[in-house]
């Protein structure tokens, strides 16, 4: 190293990693890093690799103490001043409910994630970088645990997001994204959350969720999101470094990589239609419908992103047609279903008021009006009469992603897109080409899906019947978490606090 | 009112106005520095203040914390300077940008060349020496213009006196008018010089491929004849792109050096000569021309890249495409601002 007249930022950081590191001498490599070869994934020199962010340890618990003394600072005035108060509604809760059981628990699957795969790489830049976005991640979760736990001393259904996560059909989702990501090779994880997660789709799941908590009054969650925002950028930017330094090291990794962006893109896609029904259904003030968001974050950013990846020899993701064309639906045929299993859901679910369904026709000018309002309509006749729809048939779940075989064909939304194959003598069915695809790709991992609808018919989530799953093993309190928003405790107590008196059963909706 | 930014470690200067941002002016004026949102909430673009009177601007207080601001640290997407000011930012030091300070010249003009229908040669003598690295630009002061022109340098560092340039008559363009039409020998001009990252990095080891386009010959020019001169044993390759017979220029010069040194291959391209059953040489564009030339392989080379803008990018994925990367592609390209909000540009490269 040349003498300057003190070390620059690099060169700090080049001590931290690659010069603090060693050539083993009575060990092997490749047992010492034993899965750093059985993907595929030839590396040509570990030099390489550039530092996606030059930090040092030092600094780091220096900024995030500091960050952190903020943030709470900032909860406490929250809880202080009954913030809770001046979210924009009641239901508006209900999207943190969704967030608390279905994204909180994933940062903490990263933290294990990048822990684990921190160990795997024979390169200590690619290690440190790891290790250090683990720590970033296990601090997201238990923030934002903290941002949300004032809402749980007034609201229900958020007592036990974490056994939730791990137990309730619909989270099995967002768990089984991430599991199947961590059971993965350490160069696959990285190519699934880094870069098609944290970089490629990342800001289809932030930005609704903290501009949602903007829109509608819940400073506590939007300051965790800007506490956590210079922490993404860095998360970015690993995101990149690993694709182009995977892509630059042979060009042998190219088709493997590519084959993962199909898959980790699909996953993904599916994963976030949960966001899409929270933005269209569940935020009451609006940010942008999921077509919007999905037009600006993934068409247009997606697309620039891929054109310069053209570079490499990948092309955009296998199934992106499908996702692009099916914007117009998902969010629709999602909440769809969970009106139908609200009494399955730690959440609330409600149809839509009058303003929300001519917003949503707005928003949708081809699809909404002609498919999806009248089921709405016909439900909320059906709720007026007394007689609130609830669907008592478990649904058939896909075995890839998890989610109900709910959506429908590209060129035909009102035919269910449904797929099966045959393996060892067992059929399995999908929602979708792509993730019957996944399947075909490696079938003894996905056979072993744990897939909530069999598990309950197979014994294995209490019993016997379906109230008892839910209050036995899936935790929640029958009547206070589940059915509809309308007559739920949670409506009475928002009524309350803004001195609303109950609306006659005919103004309902 | 204007101030001048040293950004450290590299000793680069730039001018900034008041009310700019220290990362809009560097980024104009082709001074890379990392940032992401642009917008103070990121902190990527976190420098440090070493010397001079800086306004931290709306860097949100999560991404530039207190003890940060104490410590003189500022977001460059943000902050406006009160004075002249010294900058530590998280960028290399290029071994082989010698920093040599930039000068006033008064030029007068010695000869002026027919080089292709629509390119001229002018040939300027300085009133003393520049120092310059071979691939630089100069900026030229053309009467009734408004601002100075970037042009960059064809002849090669040893013969510091002269300055020639290349220049490519754009319809509508006021310079390029001027230059072409009413210039004349005797006439003098004042310049600036020299500027750029556009040289031969002569510490990384790798055989060499210049891509010329249209009037951007100029720099590879310049780069070619100094490696020669001072006997680079490397292999070198040039190609260089035109339409046609008429608008390929200096053809002789680069074949006839060919001829004498081993180390040296020119390969000219037209790309409009279908019909020219003079030409002999190579129909197409010059980026296909490299890839016949190399069997789409060019690992292990170091490309430099000099041309109108859809040669650039053409070129890029040619040579992306035969594995060579960012690390090994040289060229000369302004980024602007607008390249990090540009929804049609993604943040996979930094510089190419």
């Amino acid at each position: 190293m040349t003498a300057t007249k003190k070390l620059n930022l690099k060169q700090k950081y080049q001590y931290l990693t690659r010069d603090m590191d060693w050539e083993p001498s009575y060990q092997k490599k490749s047992d010492i890093f034993p899965q750093e070869d059985f993907e595929g994934i030839k590396i040509v020199d570990w030099d390489g690799w550039e530092d996606p962010f030059r930090l040092t340890m030092d600094a780091y618990w220096k900024y995030q103490a500091e960050k952190e003394k903020k943030l709470y600072a900032i909860f406490d005035a929250f809880a202080q001043n009954n913030g809770h108060q001046n979210i924009s509604d009641g239901r508006y809760v209900n999207s943190l409910k969704l967030f608390l059981s279905g994204v909180s628990p994933l940062e903490y699957a990263a933290f294990q994630g990048y822990a684990k795969v921190g160990r795997q790489f024979s390169g200590a830049g690619a290690r440190v970088a790891c290790q250090m976005q683990a720590i970033d991640e296990l601090r997201h979760s238990q923030t934002q645990q903290h941002a949300m736990s004032h809402y749980n001393k007034h609201f229900n259904g958020l007592h036990d997001a974490p056994l939730m996560h791990d137990r309730v059909w619909f989270l099995s989702v967002p768990k089984s994204f991430f599991d199947d990501a961590r059971s993965a090779g350490p160069f696959e994880f990285l190519t699934a959350i880094s870069f098609s997660f944290e970089y490629v789709l990342t800001n289809l799941l932030f930005v609704p969720f903290m501009s949602g908590a903007a829109y509608n009054g819940d400073m506590a969650t939007v300051t965790f999101g800007f506490s956590a925002q210079s922490d993404e950028a860095r998360h970015m930017t690993l995101g990149l470094e690993i694709i182009k330094f995977l892509l630059e090291q042979h060009e042998d990794n190219v088709p493997i990589v590519q084959k993962w962006i199909d898959k980790w893109f699909w996953r993904g896609f599916r994963l976030l239609s949960l966001v899409s029904m929270m933005m269209d259904y569940m935020l009451p003030n609006k940010v942008m419908s999921w077509q919007e968001a999905w037009e600006v974050y993934y068409e247009q950013s997606g697309g620039a992103l891929f054109k310069d990846l053209e570079r490499y020899g990948i092309r955009p993701p296998k199934y992106q047609d499908v996702a692009n064309a099916a914007k117009e639906h998902i969010s629709h045929q999602l909440w769809s279903t969970f009106y139908q299993y609200g009494q399955a859901t730690n959440f609330h679910t409600w149809i839509p008021k009058k303003e929300e369904l001519d917003w949503l026709a707005e928003k949708y000018p081809n699809s909404f009006d002609k498919y999806y309002r009248p089921r709405f309509e016909h439900w909320d006749a059906l709720q007026k009469k007394g007689e609130r729809f609830y669907n008592p048939t478990l649904p058939q779940l896909c075995q890839v992603c998890q989610v109900p075989v709910l959506f429908t064909e590209t060129d035909d939304p009102t035919a269910f897109s449904h797929r099966d194959t045959v393996y060892k003598e067992e059929r399995y069915h999908f929602c979708s080409e792509a993730c019957c695809e996944i399947f075909d790709n490696e079938p003894e991992k996905y056979i072993q899906a744990w897939l909530p609808v069999h598990q309950i018919y197979q014994g294995n989530c209490g019993g016997p019947d379906l109230p008892s799953v839910l209050s036995d093993y899936y935790h929640f309190n029958l009547g206070e978490d589940n059915l509809d928003f309308s007559g739920s405790p949670d409506e009475k107590r928002w009524n309350e606090i803004k001195g609303i008196k109950p609306l006659d059963k005919d103004d309902v909706a | 009112m204007t101030y001048t930014v040293t950004v450290e470690p590299t000793g680069e200067q730039i001018e900034v106005e008041e009310g700019q941002t220290i990362l809009q002016a560097a980024l104009r004026q082709g001074v890379w520095l990392p940032f992401a949102c642009g917008h103070g909430t990121c902190a990527t673009c976190k420098i440090t203040v070493l010397d001079g009177d800086v306004d931290v601007g709306e860097a949100s207080s999560f991404a530039l914390m207190d003890s940060e601001r104490d410590d003189g640290k500022v977001l460059a997407c943000c902050a406006t300077v009160e004075s002249d000011v010294t900058i530590e930012a998280d960028i290399d030091v290029d071994d082989d940008f010698e920093g040599l300070p930039v000068e006033d010249f008064t030029a007068t003009v010695s000869k002026i060349v027919d080089l292709s229908p629509t390119i001229k040669g002018i040939h300027l003598s300085l009133d003393r020496a520049m120092s310059f690295q071979a691939g630089q630009y100069i900026n030229l002061n053309v009467p009734g213009c408004d601002g100075a022109r970037a042009f960059s340098i064809a002849n090669p560092p040893s013969k510091g006196h002269e300055v020639e340039l290349h220049v490519r008559h754009v319809i509508g363009g006021s310079a390029t008018g001027y230059i072409h039409e009413q210039l004349k020998v005797g006439e003098t001009l004042p310049l600036s010089g020299p500027y750029g990252q556009f040289f031969v990095r002569s510490s990384q080891p790798g055989n060499l491929i210049f891509i010329a386009g249209g009037s951007g010959l100029s720099s590879p020019q310049s780069m070619i004849l100094d490696l020669l001169e001072k006997g680079d044993e490397r292999q070198i390759t040039l190609f260089q792109g035109a339409r046609n017979q008429e608008e390929l220029y200096n053809a002789d010069l680069f074949t006839s050096l060919a001829e004498k040194h081993s180390n040296l291959s020119y390969i000219p391209a037209l790309n409009d000569a279908e019909d020219d059953a003079d030409w002999k040489g190579f129909k197409g564009f010059v980026h296909q021309a490299a890839n016949t030339h190399f069997d789409n392989r060019f690992a292990n080379h170091k490309a430099y890249l000099c041309g109108p803008p859809p040669m650039i990018d053409a070129a890029i994925t040619a040579l992306m495409q035969g594995r060579l990367f960012e690390k090994d592609i040289f060229m000369e390209k302004f980024i602007t601002a607008a390249d990090g909000a540009d929804g049609q540009r993604s943040a996979l490269f930094k510089k190419i």
